[in-house]
């Protein structure tokens, strides 16, 4: 159950360390790239920038020279910026050896040489500054004659949505898994000699449920852990983009309700028809079968655009209320407040509706799916006795 | 009441097939009730039907006077022809988890499920996980699983099959001494050799339809035979003689 949230953990920290290591490595070979020769032909190159960065500039005439001292050893590297560089916008890099990590060095080099250059004649390092790395922008924006929170009023309903891809990914399939194991077991005829199928399933449910606030909470625990030994070490500063702060989180709670209600109803949705397919199909139908589910929740985010830009669109309408489609939809719409209440309301209805219908279904043809070990059931046996 | 299981005018049909027609039949307290038939003949339905897993077509299935439900679990034990249990799990904590859902505490379940396996030979394998076990030990646990809280009702599906010798007896015994603490037993079984030597009455089934039903006695004389295989292979003669 923490087994999934602890190897992600793992990675990330694993990526992390690679990174800085491979960052240090960088730095560590840029001290120590010395004996580079650069050849400017362009012009934009000037001499006393390359000479600041402890290289040599060398005449066009020795090129063919220096080219031949690289081969031999003699010079770790050569650049080379030809005459036709604005047009051609290329230039040469020649490495005395095939470790990438030096040989990105020497590039690197090149790159910085002739931004350098480029940015000179601004003057002042702070000008060049703000040339090369642009600004952070604050961004203020008014909503009924009022300042408006911004981003910060999307990211509490955002966390619903969220939530729901973390159990649509790491739970739902959980559900399908325990039924299908439990038939081929065979131990779902003893199960149900002393239960209720209506108590199975929502057993089921409510393992899965637990389950998954485990593993959220364990989740969370880890990126707490990360973000308290990364500020202690000095090594993070936290810079939100499009003007996130989080000491200025909007807490509303319709959005919050709907947000709710919506992650619910949608998992309890999703639930249903897991279930249902595990019952009807035998377990390896049901697991391509289930591949429906996973493509559902993605879909929507091929028209993303068109969810967040034009809300009263027709195909913006049916993803809403259609059932495989309408939890993240519901959810995207609602982080960004392009549903009103009464939308909102009547998608949270339907919504429910079909759950319940889900679950009634699942309970329904459980007992008869539970005991088809090879077979699908018919659509017909599900309606008859 | 003497009468543990009624069975009235029971009909399945399941899709658009029938299952079972208009089945009749009781089982007494303390009896052992052989319920015959061949494989797809509607033992398994009429089980399943009288556990409340199908729904009857037609007719009562009642057990004390009552259709069944999970709510009175501690009634019925029940071993299925289809074995399962949980294999990932220990052999003691498959008998403590079903036991705890016939109703028993986690203590009694654990006490009652240690001196079973101690009983059936397998009391130091109690803490391994299920799948560790061979075939017959597992059936033996699934045994096990019913009789956990001495039910009034046990309906055991081919108990001994794939059992040895020595196992088959130590079942047959274990349902002996509970047939005789008054418990009513349908016996599943294509053994006739266990019927002869358990049954007080029998039902053989074909095709749904009851063809011979009553004492071990009743039916050989009635269908004129010495022994209740010769009685199964006269019911079932016509089909031979087709085929």
């Amino acid at each position: 159950m923490i087994a999934l949230p602890l190897i992600i953990g793992v990675v990330f920290l694993l990526v992390f360390i690679s990174d800085k290591a491979s960052t240090d490595r960088l730095d560590s070979l840029a001290n120590e790239i010395k004996n580079v020769a650069i050849v400017d032909e362009s012009g934009y190159v000037p001499a006393r920038v390359i000479e600041a960065g402890g290289q040599q500039s060398r005449p066009a005439s020795d090129l063919s020279e220096l080219k031949q001292e690289v081969a031999e050893g003699k010079l770790n590297g050569l650049i080379h910026y030809p005459a036709d560089l604005t047009e051609s916008k290329n230039f040469e890099v020649f490495v005395n050896s095939t470790d990438l990590s030096r040989v990105q060095t020497v590039q690197s080099l090149a790159d910085s040489l002739l931004q350098a250059s480029l940015f000179a004649p601004l003057g002042s390092a702070d000008v060049i500054a703000l040339a090369q790395n642009g600004a952070s922008s604050t961004l203020v924006t008014y909503e009924n004659g009022k300042v408006s929170p911004g981003f910060n009023k999307y990211i509490v309903p955002g966390m619903f949505a969220l939530a729901f891809y973390l159990i649509l990914f790491f739970s739902i399939g959980y559900i399908l898994t325990s039924i299908s194991e439990e038939k081929e077991n065979r131990s779902m005829e003893m199960a149900l000699t002393y239960l209720r199928p209506r108590l199975l399933i929502l057993g089921k449910l409510i393992g899965v449920i637990l389950v998954t606030l485990t593993q959220l909470a364990f989740m969370g625990a880890l990126i707490a852990i990360a973000l308290l030994l990364l500020t202690q070490t000095d090594a993070l500063t936290l810079q939100l983009p499009a003007g996130i702060d989080l000491a200025k989180l909007v807490f509303d709670p319709v959005a919050i309700f709907f947000g709710a209600g919506f992650l619910i109803a949608g998992f309890m949705l999703y639930a249903g028809l897991m279930a249902i397919t595990a019952a009807a199909l035998p377990a390896r139908q049901a697991n391509a079968f289930s591949s429906v589910f996973y493509i559902a929740g993605f879909a929507p985010f091929y028209m993303i655009q068109l969810i967040l830009t034009d809300p009263t669109n027709p195909v913006t309408t049916f993803v809403t209320f259609f059932p495989l489609t309408s939890p993240i939809v519901s959810l995207v719409r609602n982080t960004v407040g392009n549903m009103g209440i009464a939308e909102s309301s009547l998608a949270l209805a339907t919504m429910t509706a079909f759950m319940l219908l889900a679950v009634w279904l699942a309970v329904k043809i459980f007992p008869k799916g539970a005991l088809e070990y090879q077979n699908a059931l018919s659509f017909k046996s599900l309606f008859r006795s | 009441m003497n009468t543990v299981v009624s069975v009235t005018n029971f009909s399945l049909k399941l899709g658009d097939k029938q299952i079972v027609k208009e089945l009749n039949f009781e089982v007494k307290k303390g009896e052992v009730f052989a319920f015959l038939g061949a494989n797809g003949s509607g033992k398994t339905s009429t089980i399943r039907s009288l556990l409340n897993i199908y729904e009857p077509t037609n007719g009562e299935l009642l057990i004390n006077g009552k259709p069944y439900s999970a709510d009175r679990a501690t009634v019925v034990g029940y071993l299925p022809e289809e074995r399962g249990l949980y294999t990932r799990i220990s052999a003691i904590d498959n008998l403590i988890y079903f036991g705890e859902m016939k109703g028993l505490s986690r203590a009694e379940a654990r006490v009652k499920g240690l001196a079973f396996l101690e009983e059936v030979g397998l009391g130091e394998k109690a803490n391994l996980k299920l799948k560790k076990l061979s075939g017959g030990q597992q059936q033996k646990v699934q045994l096990g699983v019913a009789i956990m809280g001495d039910p009034d009702l046990l309906i055991l599906d081919e108990p001994t099959k794939g059992l040895d010798p020595i196992n088959r007896k130590l079942l047959l015994d274990i349902v002996d001494a509970h047939q005789k603490n008054g418990a009513a037993v349908i016996y599943v079984t294509h053994l006739m050799e266990e019927v002869e030597r358990l049954a007080d009455r029998l039902l053989i089934l074909k095709d749904g339809e009851a063809k011979a039903y009553g004492t071990v006695a009743e039916v050989k004389k009635k269908l004129k035979v010495k022994t209740i295989e010769e009685a199964f292979v006269t019911i079932y003669d016509d089909t031979l003689e087709e085929k």
